[in-house]
């Protein structure tokens, strides 16, 4: 299907109006939501790719987002790490839970894949709410001061801005070439049907737990992102369901298992939250939640492929429509 | 002997839906597999597959024993299934489906195309079409054209000819036909009797999750226990 | 003395755990379906009950039927108006659309209700038994015997008459039954019915004994996965030893550890599980 713009070009202009954003709306305000889209955004497109890609759907994923929040704030409170080092520290364990929890689940059916990541992201959340030794139900906080960049406490939010966008575009960038190649292929064909995946020779079990792995990874990374930047993290924060919640919501939005459906879910929630926050005020998570799970079922019910399919589908229309005119 | 069952059985619960049954497949054969429904033949047939485990009995290809491998440990040795209900994927071309199979022997993506492209060719239909697109033939189609994409030495296809119209079913035998020709050793399940009188040389019957009878089809069809077992007794006399 | 009080007192607790996880694995049995919103079912027959007491009056048995018929009714709708459009689609619309509709559900709660801890104004059950030595209150005592006799019920009705044996009938092979004039949605909605007026019932049970807030649907949701994990999924009876070895564990623990801990051992035990042994204890993976 020919597309009304190359994808290219289109590409090539989305990348152009993000790097120029901070640039042109220069207010805090401005820069602030910025960097809320592209930290939604990246969490988004880890977990899509467990929960888009290969249709293992995880509702749970805060666990690694935690891990990867908590790392670094921890490396600096106990040792005086930079939170930088911290980073891969998250990464690790993250990856660590992700085999943990992968093995005996992904010989099962996906129910039991989906109920093990809610239980173990509430376990780990209880648990560093009574572990003093990570501050409890306090938390941890990162530096006050910068002693070097390293130390990624930057004033104003314009570095954080680019060091996020340059997080994405890697991510988006290995998501596409690993969906180009044989993993990709076979994630969805296992997304598709995995009794036929089997009978083709693909190694089920080893790819979702790969893809598990690769999401983890930047899920914990877009963690460490957050620590770094907000300079606290508590279990909530880390490891609670909104958080959990908001990533399966940005990605089924926008459309989960599409390179840039999550971004377009990102565009439009990330908005949206803060506009809620606004009218709602302070006790506004209450109905924020309510919101997201209105959303959530009316995707479910109406929309399973999110906006890019419903785009897609008014795109292909509209030009059958003017071609056959 | 490219494949050889001894003894397999497959019990649920207390029902033994495979009650023992032998089976040896020559290399270049094509051999049928017939029987009532309830027979056993499909489950037998999975088992031979891989997708269901034997309670007990051993299943060997080429010398190695199979009996406990998985699906994917099936299609690595070089056996490949086609399946009753075509599982096509849905959101993926025509091309895309192939290449899944293609991947097991070709991991680079280019090299994968191309022996896809190829098959596709083979078995006549479109690359760019999608997936959800195709028709129950066109599913059936790509199924085998999936499958052969691994290379496989042995086909096992699971009433891959059902729900034809006659033209429809003449092309298909001359594709299997093709498949065979290319050395692929075949063994096939079917219902429809113009499949087995023409495309196979030796047939196996089923019943009660045995082997009944084995012979060429036109033996089969003349033998006394297989008319009593589609057609119960009484039709012997008839 | 005490520790024999602890062990009553879960058992007892583990039963209502048990009435409405057997709600959860009828649903998985008969559809292969999990439910994310069905500890939010429980937690709305707990405020059901509440809602009938303040507004309606009346005894135990009024406001149990009440939820009971409340929750059947919502558990209806859900299916007509959601599950039945996602059941055959796409894994991730199946999981996100239950989910969604737990989000909804508590939130609303917390909207409506607000975040505080409440309980049932006194009933006719209020007071302690003393039983040689252990004290028990007898809502808890009323609530757990109940709970006990209904999970048993709902076995009986699934196994032994003729509409359980049509709900069966659809679960093992829906082109079969309609074959045989049954009409698998209908049969499925009753389903749902049930499932969720047995949540139902065993909300009004608990807050006749227990306090409770929005957030308890959580907790209730995830416990009922362990016991249906625990007790095999598609199996009632199964639900029932494993409810009460839930409630039993969960009572140790917090005798033991620390009434934080409880809900650490429930989660950890049902990890423990999916690692070792998924198939439960009764049923079938």
């Amino acid at each position: 299907m020919k597309h009304p713009v190359s994808p290219r070009v289109g590409v090539c202009l989305l990348a152009a109006a993000l790097l120029l954003f901070p640039l042109v709306f220069s207010d805090a305000f401005y820069r602030d939501i910025g960097v809320a889209f592209l930290l939604a955004a990246i969490s988004a497109s880890a977990w899509n790719i467990v929960g888009g890609y290969a249709g293992q759907v995880s509702v749970g994923h805060s666990m690694f987002f935690g891990l990867g929040a908590y790392a670094p704030l921890f490396c600096y409170t106990q040792w005086g790490w930079p939170p930088l080092a911290g980073i891969p520290v998250g990464i690790v364990l993250s990856v660590t839970l992700a085999v943990v929890i992968g093995m005996p689940t992904f010989r099962l059916s996906g129910h039991y894949f989906s109920m093990a990541t809610i239980a173990v992201a509430e376990l780990i959340r209880i648990f560093f709410g009574t572990w003093a030794l990570v501050g409890g139900a306090i938390g941890l906080q990162g530096p006050a001061v910068a002693r070097g960049w390293w130390d990624l406490t930057f004033r104003g939010d314009l570095a954080y801005y680019y060091i996020f966008l340059g997080v994405l575009g890697l991510l988006l960038f290995v998501t596409f070439e690993v969906g180009r190649r044989r993993f990709g292929f076979y994630l969805r064909a296992i997304k598709a049907s995995e009794r036929a995946a089997r009978s083709l020779g693909v190694p089920v079990r080893l790819t979702k737990l790969k893809a598990l792995a690769l999401s983890a990874t930047f899920t914990s990374a877009a963690g460490s992102l957050y620590a770094v930047k907000t300079g606290f993290i508590d279990p909530d924060s880390g490891f609670g369901i909104l958080v959990s919640v908001q990533m399966v919501i940005v990605a089924a939005l926008g459309g989960a298992g599409t390179l840039l459906g999550p971004l377009v879910g990102a565009l439009i929630l990330i908005p949206l939250q803060t506009a809620a926050n606004t009218w709602f005020g302070g006790g506004g998570s209450g109905l924020t939640f309510i919101l997201y799970g209105g959303i959530i079922v009316l995707i479910a019910r109406f929309e399973p492929g999110g906006l890019f399919d419903l785009w897609r589908r008014v795109a292909a229309l509209v030009w059958r429509r003017a071609h056959a005119a | 002997m490219l494949l050889e069952a001894h003894d397999v059985a497959k019990a649920f619960g207390s029902f033994w839906a495979v009650a023992g049954a032998d089976l040896t497949v020559e290399e270049g054969e094509i051999v049928g597999l017939i029987g009532p429904n309830g027979a056993g033949k499909s489950t037998f047939f999975n088992c031979l597959a891989g997708d269901t485990l034997p309670t007990s009995g051993r299943i060997l290809f080429d010398g190695t024993d199979l009996t406990r491998a998985t699906p994917e440990g099936h299609a690595r040795a070089g056996i490949g299934r086609t399946f009753q209900v075509p599982m096509t994927f849905e959101d993926m071309t025509v091309l895309d489906n192939v290449m899944v199979g293609a991947f097991l022997r070709h991991p680079h993506r280019s090299d994968a195309r191309e022996h896809a492209r190829r098959i596709v060719e083979l078995t006549g239909l479109r690359p760019d079409q999608p997936g959800r697109s195709l028709g129950t033939p066109g599913r059936k189609r790509l199924g085998i054209a999936r499958v052969l994409a691994t290379e496989p030495r042995l086909l096992l296809l699971d009433e891959a000819l059902a729900g034809l119209t006659p033209t429809e079913l003449r092309e298909a035998i001359a594709l299997v036909r093709r498949i065979h020709e290319t050395g692929v050793t075949i063994v096939i399940v079917e219902h429809i009797m113009e499949v087995i009188m023409t495309l196979t040389r030796r047939v196996l019957v089923f019943n009660q999750g045995k082997v009944i009878a084995s012979g060429t089809p036109e033996q089969v069809v003349k033998d006394e226990a297989v008319i009593e077992a589609y057609l119960g007794r009484g039709a012997r006399h008839a | 003395m005490v520790l024999l009080q602890v062990i009553v007192g879960g058992l007892l607790l583990g039963a209502i755990y048990a009435l409405f996880s057997s709600g959860l694995t009828l649903i998985w049995g008969m559809m292969n379906f999990i439910n994310f919103a069905h500890g939010e079912f429980v937690m709305l027959g707990m405020y059901a009950a509440l809602l009938v007491v303040l507004h309606i009056g009346g005894g135990p048995v009024g406001f149990g039927a009440a939820a009971a018929l409340a929750l059947f009714g919502l558990g209806v709708a859900v299916y007509f108006a959601l599950i039945r459009h996602v059941v055959r689609g796409p894994m991730l619309s199946q999981i996100l659309s239950t989910f969604g509709l737990a989000l909804l559900l508590r939130y609303t709660a917390f909207f409506i209700f607000s975040a505080n801890f409440v309980s049932l104004p006194p009933t006719s059950l209020s007071g302690t038994l003393d039983l040689g030595g252990i004290f028990l209150p007898v809502a808890q005592l009323v609530a757990g015997l109940t709970a006990v006799v209904l999970t048993i019920a709902l076995h009986i009705l699934l196994t032994r008459t003729t509409i359980g044996s049509r709900l069966l009938a659809v679960a093992e092979d829906r082109a079969a039954a309609m074959l045989m004039g049954i009409r698998p949605d209908r049969m499925q909605a009753l389903a749902w019915g049930l499932s969720a007026g047995a949540a139902g019932i065993a909300g009004a049970l608990l807050a006749t004994a227990y306090p409770w807030s929005p957030t308890v649907g959580e907790t209730f949701g995830l416990i009922a996965f362990v016991t249906v994990a625990l007790g095999g999924f598609g199996s009632v009876l199964g639900s029932l030893y494993a409810g009460l070895i839930i409630g039993l564990i969960q009572a140790i623990s917090a005798y033991w550890l620390g009434a934080i801990y409880k809900d650490i051992v429930v989660y950890g035990l049902f990890v423990a599980l999916l690692w070792l042994r998924p198939q439960g204890l009764m049923g079938k993976a």
